[in-house]
């Protein structure tokens, strides 16, 4: 167990002061974008198109869920909390993942674009943080990245697969670009509190320069594909909105993964 | 991931088509030749000649090995999406992980016998082929997740650490992978009972109604009572202990680990008889088994119905994508 007194002298130091709650929006930021897309592709376990890709599946989820499981101790540290309260013990409402993560699953063609969008996105996001003045921040998302190249290899590789079989794998694809494209940018839209996160270099990088770096990278890949993504929907790209107001796909997610802890919340696990 | 010392061959291919059963000799010569190797402890490939009721009984045994793994996949994998703590949610993940590869694995060890993928999986989803009656019956509560990975999963590594020595080398060795793997999840499993089992009233309660309610399938699982002189899985030695060898073993190591933490078994004859050294317990309920394990338990119907959804939803990519031969 971790004491409040080894924690105060250990991840938490080194933030300016008064920086705690801005450096927890975005660390909730990461964890809940991680957290939830682990749960959702985890849906995959035991029922995935074959069997070899269905252990690959389970190995995504689990990394997903692992960085997760990071990002929530680093933030446990800042307030003196427990990582799985602070990953299960909240309403719905109070999650800050991103709005592209908030789609079910829904198909392997959506679930495979889904995952490119975001690994891509997020490449660019933790290449960013990896230079975070917070060197336990920084030194985090160096291990993150070693995991992320994999999945961003999968998922491209899925991606140019399904696309380049006219019929039915590229409609699907189009289709799923249609429905979760117009969010994909949500995940590196400026969070609120971005300024302060740039005054003290904690984020090294501001969102529009990301979201322009990530556009730089894409753009080739889906216009070698013959596709394009979406015009953004409006709340993608608004700090406010980009990662609040879930809708009903995260409720029921929400509903089934709280259903037994709810049981009671004080006991353990 | 498969391992790749789980492949090598234990003796290379040369040295094979020294074997006298290997060698162009009439049937009759060859069969006994077979026959005396096993008889001997010596161990089976798979390009090896081998009797037809050999491939076939091995086949069988294999094939439903692999379609237990696979179903047994689907009881545990609804509570992924309700696994209560972060370690909990990983170690499930994990565990159902290595069982769906434990299926690719043993498929592929039944393929090689002569029988391709999507034909077991044709005749799994047409109830022509079993699989274990434990995977037969619905979860109810999170305890469900702790007996069946600890009880569960050590009834079946009871039977499986017996065919770390079966004559078809090539299970063997898969199943010296897959036991390291299920000690694993047993000791997940007994950690979720264990924490069940120390903490408040209800979660008491709850753990002790999911052991009253999977003690009788746990019973039934390794079947009854068989005649070591008459079975040919035994003959040929393609699995080494009998249903009640394997059931007193169960019993020996796990009756005292479960009195331990206080929970209670709901078979008031269950004991040890002190002269005999043997466990005495009700007779189980055969009937139940059998109706089971050809599709009529709790949960037979939905499970099945659910492989049968799952793997037309996702054919289009099997048949566009991944071409016919995965198509299964």
């Amino acid at each position: 167990m971790t004491t409040r007194a080894s924690r105060a002298g250990g991840t938490g130091a080194g933030l300016p002061p008064g920086l705690e709650p801005a450096t927890a929006e975005l660390l909730l930021a990461l964890a809940d974008d991680d957290f939830v897309l682990g749960f959702a592709d985890s849906e995959w376990t035991g029922i995935a198109p074959h069997l070899e890709e269905d252990v690959a599946m389970s190995s995504l989820a689990q990394d997903e869920l692992g960085h997760a499981s990071a990002y929530y101790a680093l933030l446990a540290s800042l307030t003196d909390g427990d990582p799985d309260r602070i990953a299960y013990d909240r309403p719905a409402e109070a999650f800050r993942h991103a709005r592209l993560v908030d789609h079910g699953r829904g198909d392997w063609a959506r679930t495979m674009t889904r995952r490119w969008l975001y690994d891509t996105a997020n490449a660019v996001r933790l290449e960013a943080l990896a230079g975070s003045t917070w060197r336990p921040l920084g030194e985090l998302v160096v291990k993150v990245r070693r995991e992320e190249a994999y999945h961003l290899l999968h998922g491209a590789a899925w991606l140019e697969r399904l696309a380049r079989i006219e019929g039915e794998p590229r409609r699907r694809v189009i289709e799923a670009l249609e429905l979760v494209g117009p969010d994909a940018p949500s995940v590196l839209a400026p969070l609120p509190i971005e300024a302060l996160l740039l005054d003290t270099g904690i984020q090294p990088v501001p969102g529009a320069e990301l979201l322009e770096r990530w556009a730089a990278r894409i753009t080739p890949v889906l216009e070698g594909l013959d596709l394009a993504l979406p015009e953004p929907h409006p709340a993608a790209l608004d700090p406010a909105r980009a990662r609040s107001g879930h809708g009903p796909a995260f409720s029921a997610l929400w509903t089934e993964f709280e259903s037994v802890r709810g049981l009671d919340r004080e006991a353990t696990w | 991931m498969t391992d790749p010392l789980a492949l090598d061959p234990v003796l290379p291919e040369r040295e094979r088509s020294k074997l006298p059963f290997n060698q162009d000799r009439p049937h009759d010569e060859r069969y006994q030749a077979f026959e005396a190797h096993v008889l001997a402890g010596g161990k089976i490939e798979a390009g090896d000649w081998m009797p037809d009721e050999y491939r076939t009984s091995v086949l069988r045994f294999v094939e439903m090995h692999a379609n237990s793994e696979l179903m047994g996949v689907l009881p545990e994998r609804d509570w992924i999406m309700r696994a209560p703590t972060l370690r909990r949610k990983l170690a499930l993940t994990a565990k159902i992980q290595d069982e769906v590869g434990h299926a690719q694995l043993l498929y592929r060890v039944a393929e090689d016998l002569g029988k391709p993928r999507e034909a077991m999986l044709d005749d799994l989803l047409a109830g022509r082929t079993k699989f274990h009656n434990v995977f037969h019956y619905p979860t109810r509560t999170w305890a469900d997740i702790g007996v069946i990975a600890w009880l569960v999963d050590a009834a079946a590594i009871v039977a499986q650490q017996a065919l770390r020595d079966s004559s078809y080398a090539p299970y063997a060795r898969t199943m010296k992978k897959i036991c390291w793997e299920e000690s694993v999840h047993i000791m997940h499993g007994r950690d979720v009972v264990v924490t069940l089992a120390g903490g408040t009233a209800s979660q008491r309660a709850m753990v002790q109604e999911a052991l009253d309610r999977w003690w009788p399938p746990l019973m039934q699982m390794h079947g009854p009572r068989s005649d070591r002189a008459t079975d040919r899985d035994l003959h040929w030695r393609i699995k080494a202990k009998t249903s009640e060898e394997l059931r007193q073993e169960f019993l020996g190591i796990y009756v005292p680990r479960v009195r331990e933490l206080g929970l209670s078994l709901p078979d008031p004859e269950l004991r040890l008889d002190p002269e005999t050294r043997e466990w005495r317990y009700s007779e189980p309920d055969w009937a139940e088994l059998r109706s089971v394990v050809t599709g009529h338990g709790p949960a037979s119907e939905a499970r099945i119905g659910f492989r049968i959804a799952q793997r037309e939803e996702t054919r289009w990519v099997r048949e566009t994508v991944l071409g016919p031969a995965v198509a299964a």
